[in-house]
């Protein structure tokens, strides 16, 4: 009977299921609310991130993504130096599972440059790690993981690449294994380019790699053709110090500085001291014209017989003659002129000038790596004159390259820089080193070298239409205490365009060797010259000099005073006519 | 008196039959049609395409992050898996939510039953991956029981508590109790902090809607609380995070990144595919998606998407306000519960107002067994959410002689 009972729990009736229904309903809006009420918390939340916190550029966003290493670029922003997450494989010697000598084999195959047996050898060192290759392929380490041996430690880490190799080397020097710079702009802008603040931009320097590629060609073709030791050049904008290209041969790939011999790793432009020969005979000239020694371009001196002096005999390659003017001994490259002109000048004046020039210090640059100067160590009557045009006083490349862009610039000294002037690198004031006048004068007589219609040393290298002007420079290299008679250090030092100058080119080559094409001659003229007109008229438009034939240098005043001998001179050519074209 | 050809009514008779989807159309299909509750079905599929926009802006960061030496995968490696995983999860979801009322409870329950066997069984022949087993399964074919076991318990836990309405003496309580404790053990034992904080989130849900009392409820939070600082004082993973969220203390790595990746594309995004802070991101693809979507389309885009979820929650109660049958009532609003406190948990994670739980975003993160899940758990809303519109609806909100 109880069994059919309800129990009085069981019975719902109408009214409570009502109810409860109700209650459900009402808890329903409840969550809803608190639903709402959450949403409400994330929307303000984003608003408030929005508003307050601010959009990405505020943001001290972006460490995760800033490179380890800030990059380097040209002053056009290509890519010199960056910093990629390569591939390394490494070894663990103590956590080797597989046997050691099928890895070692099959590590052989895939990286030959240790034998299977090395390998062996390294997986049962004591070591508790190895590196077996950095910055390797994709490829490689897929084939290095297919190995699958726990000893063996893929990772990526940051590795500083030069993406254009070789181009700008010494410019741009190396990173130690750390990702330290340790020479070059590397050095200098280390701090720079690892400063969290910084680092996210990269520093523009002043080369332009366009021209920087040109000029690598054309010095190397160079010094490949003459068999030359070495080569430096450089192209500098006269007005800002900065080095638009800057190359030292022999080069080699910073990506990999261990694999080239020490030589090749010195900058030839900041660190090797070279007498520069003839090229001095502008500053001489520049600082007799401004001191008043030499008042007219008119003045003759005696060039009819070698100048003896005590023991020393100063004289002419090709001697004249005669008495020669300004700008004849100066097309001609008389050193018994200049000889005479620096004796007038006296040690002091001359000394004096140097030290305007920066002579006495090594070449302001930021790079760290450069050589100081060498001067005479003691200055009688003949130092005095054969320093006057280049011997016995030895310069880096990039001291002349400042020098001269001082002279042509309107007398006014700057530093040299490898950094992109700008506002972060103001052009500092400079000091003046000769008068607006006679760097006008400097510029007539330095284009008249190169004017073929004055048949100077540096006819070779005028390109029609750029306006070049400059001075050649042959030395005797300098060995072991002495000179080799057999060897030159050849150099070209020019300004391009010269009615309004813009940019310094010069090129030396140390030690060039003779061609048939060359009839023997291994002087400036005759290497360095058709080199230097090449380079001209591959980088002048791109450098924006438009070649312009109806524009030059006014040299009516000087021109009348070149004497040619003969009106119908005869056609030289051949050996004779290099004869004739000696420095 | 001459019939007129049928053929003379073409494109509103198709060879004699009423029109597709319309009211006449008594096929299956448009039966589900004229069910299904539209406003819903929409919102999921605009969801479904804001998932896959993200998963194809996130899936390159992802493919980044996951390719070494050994496997590298294409950029949009992420972006074709989730076609996949769609084309697996529509069809799911189409055919649950076809599903009558009653086939679907029973379904679920048996389910359940199965997929609390297969959690038991994951730390056994489970997957271990990032140092917690959760996956079970071979190949293509594998799967994370804790999430396909979400949306059925809470089917079946609606279905325990809705008893009460027939019995009021059924001790329901302590058995959805017992039964909850038993998969937050196991989860723990994973161990899946996240999945087991969600299993008692929704017990707790489910009960405050089932209409238990309040002291009791005033009681649990309470515990929760005494939980949590528990917890604190005595497990030290949880220390650990919960240090790392409060006082940013340790490793701040990820959320550091998440914020610097919500923030670089301010209001407006930084564009599809311009983002650059995501490949910074640990999982971009999936915990991570909302800072992926902020980059690119923006905290607008951000506030848009959390509209969305709100908008599916507020449909489904609303709707409900109307709904006598206490276990579809439960089981729905469980179900959106679930839905909507992932997607919250996911967004307050992404904005640091949560400490970070391995939980995807609804229909947008990427992820297999997730999505299979989700679209089976929104499958099943549907499935009960279906019903006649003019059957109950509201005197006060019917315009007759109005078509439709």
């Amino acid at each position: 009977m109880t069994g059919l009972v309800a129990r009085p729990d069981r019975v719902r009736l109408a009214g409570q299921r009502q109810q409860s229904l109700a209650l459900v309903h009402f808890r329903l809006m409840v969550v809803m609310l608190l639903f709402l009420g959450v949403v409400g918390v994330i929307a303000l939340r984003l608003l408030y991130v929005s508003i307050f916190v601010g959009g990405g550029a505020s943001t001290p966003a972006g460490d995760g993504l800033l490179p380890a290493r800030g990059d380097i670029v040209d002053r056009n922003g290509v890519p010199l130096a960056t910093t990629i997450q390569a591939w390394s494989i490494g070894l663990h010697p103590r956590q080797l599972v597989n046997d050691a000598m099928e890895v070692s084999e099959k590590l052989a195959q895939l990286m030959p440059e240790h034998s299977a047996a090395q390998y062996f050898a390294m997986l049962h060192s004591n070591k508790s790690f190895i590196y077996l290759r950095r910055r390797a392929t994709p490829e490689l380490v897929a084939q290095v993981n297919a190995i699958g041996e726990p000893a063996l430690a893929l990772a990526q880490e940051p590795e500083r690449l030069y993406p254009q190799t070789t181009l700008a080397a010494h410019v741009l020097g190396w990173t130690d294994i750390d990702g330290r710079g340790v020479f070059g702009m590397e050095k200098v802008l280390n701090n720079r380019l690892l400063d969290p603040a910084k680092r996210g931009q990269p520093v523009a320097l002043s080369i332009d790699t366009r021209v920087q590629a040109a000029l690598e060609e054309e010095l190397s073709a160079a010094k490949d053709k003459f068999t030359a030791a070495a080569g430096s050049a450089l192209v500098m904008d006269v007005h800002t110090g900065e080095v638009i290209a800057m190359v030292s041969l022999p080069t080699f790939n910073p990506n990999d500085p261990g694999a080239t011999g020490i030589d090749s790793l010195r900058n030839n432009v900041t660190q090797s001291v070279y007498e520069l020969g003839s090229t001095f005979k502008a500053i001489t000239l520049a600082n007799a014209i401004d001191s008043g020694v030499v008042t007219s371009m008119a003045k003759k001196y005696d060039a009819t017989a070698p100048l003896q002096i005590g023991r020393f005999k100063i004289h002419d390659e090709e001697p004249a003659g005669r008495w020669l003017d300004i700008p004849e001994m100066f097309t001609k490259s008389s050193n018994i002129v200049t000889a005479r002109i620096a004796d007038e000048l006296g040690q002091s004046r001359e000394t004096a000038m140097f030290k305007k020039l920066g002579f006495g210090a090594p070449p302001e640059i930021e790079l760290t790596a450069k050589a100081k100067p060498l001067w005479p160590t003691y200055w009688g009557r003949t130092t005095v004159m054969t320093v006057g045009f280049g011997h016995g006083i030895a310069v880096t490349p990039l001291n002349l390259a400042i020098s001269y862009a001082a002279l042509v610039n309107g007398g006014t000294y700057h530093p040299a820089t490898l950094i992109k002037r700008g506002p972060d690198n103001p052009v500092p004031t400079g000091h003046r080193v000769i008068s607006e006048a006679t760097s006008a004068r400097i510029r007539q007589l330095l284009r008249l070298v190169v004017l073929p219609a004055a048949d100077g040393t540096g006819k070779k290298a005028d390109v029609p239409g750029f306006r070049l002007g400059g001075k050649t420079g042959t030395a005797e290299k300098a060995q072991g205490g002495g000179y080799n008679k057999k060897l030159n250090v050849s150099t070209f030092a020019g300004v391009f365009p010269m009615d309004d100058p813009k940019y310094m080119i010069m090129m030396t080559l140390d030690g060039p060797h003779a061609t048939a094409d060359t009839y023997g001659w291994t002087t400036a003229a005759w290497v360095v010259g058709p080199a230097i007109g090449r380079t001209i008229s591959r980088i002048g438009p791109l450098l924006g000099v438009i070649p312009d034939v109806s524009h030059d240098v006014d040299e009516s005043d000087l021109l009348p005073l070149l004497w040619h001998p003969g009106i119908a001179k005869p056609k030289l050519t051949g050996a004779a006519a290099a004869a004739h074209d000696k420095d | 008196m001459k019939m007129e050809p049928v053929t003379a009514h073409k494109g509103r008779f198709r060879r004699g039959k009423p029109p597709r989807l319309g009211r006449a159309d008594r096929s299956p299909l448009g039966r589900w049609f004229w069910e299904i509750d539209l406003v819903l079905l929409a919102l999921v599929t605009v969801l479904i395409g804001i998932g896959l926009i993200a998963v194809a802006a996130a899936s390159p960061a992802a493919g980044v992050r996951y390719s070494d030496g050994a496997v590298v995968f294409p950029p949009l490696y992420y972006f074709y898996r989730q076609c996949l995983w769609l084309a697996i999860g529509i069809p799911v979801m189409f055919v649950v939510s076809m599903l009558p009322k009653e086939m679907a409870r029973r379904l679920s329950l048996l389910g359940a039953a199965v997929f609390i066997v297969a959690l038991a069984a994951t730390p056994i022949i489970g997957h271990q991956v990032n140092g917690a087993k959760r996956w079970i399964g071979v190949g293509m074919a594998q799967i994370q029981p804790s999430e396909f076991l979400k949306p059925l318990y809470v089917v079946a836990l609606a279905w325990l508590l809705s008893l009460k309405q027939h019995d009021r003496t059924l001790p329901v309580v302590p058995i959805s109790l017992v039964g909850t404790a038993v998969i937050a053990g196991i989860l723990m034992k994973q161990p899946d902090f996240g999945q087991t904080i969600m299993f008692l989130l929704m017990w707790t849900a489910l009960l405050t809607l089932s209409g238990a009392p309040m002291k009791g409820l005033a009681a649990l939070a309470g515990l929760g609380v005494a939980a949590v600082v528990s917890a604190y004082l005595f497990y030290s993973v949880a220390r650990l995070r919960i240090d790392n969220f409060l006082f940013q203390s340790g490793d701040t790595y990820q959320v550091d990144s998440a914020r610097r990746t919500l923030m670089h594309g301010g209001l407006f995004g930084t564009g599809p595919g311009a983002g650059t802070m995501k490949f910074k991101l640990p999982e971009p693809h999936t915990d991570y998606i909302f800072s992926v979507i902020g980059e690119e389309f923006g905290l607008i885009a951000c506030l848009a998407i959390a509209l969305i979820y709100v908008a599916i929650i507020v449909r489904v109660f609303v709707k409900l306000l109307d709904e006598e049958d206490s276990f579809i009532l439960l089981a729905a609003a469980g179900l959106a519960t679930q839905f909507g406190a992932q997607a919250i948990i996911n967004m307050a994670v992404n904005l640091q107002l949560a400490p970070s739980k391995g939980m995807t975003l609804p229909f947008i993160s990427y992820g297999g067994s997730s999505m299979v899940a989700l679209s089976m758990g929104f499958g099943l809303l549907l499935a009960f959410t279906r019903r006649n519109p003019y059957l109950t609806r509201s005197p006060y909100v019917v315009t007759w002689n109005k078509p439709r």
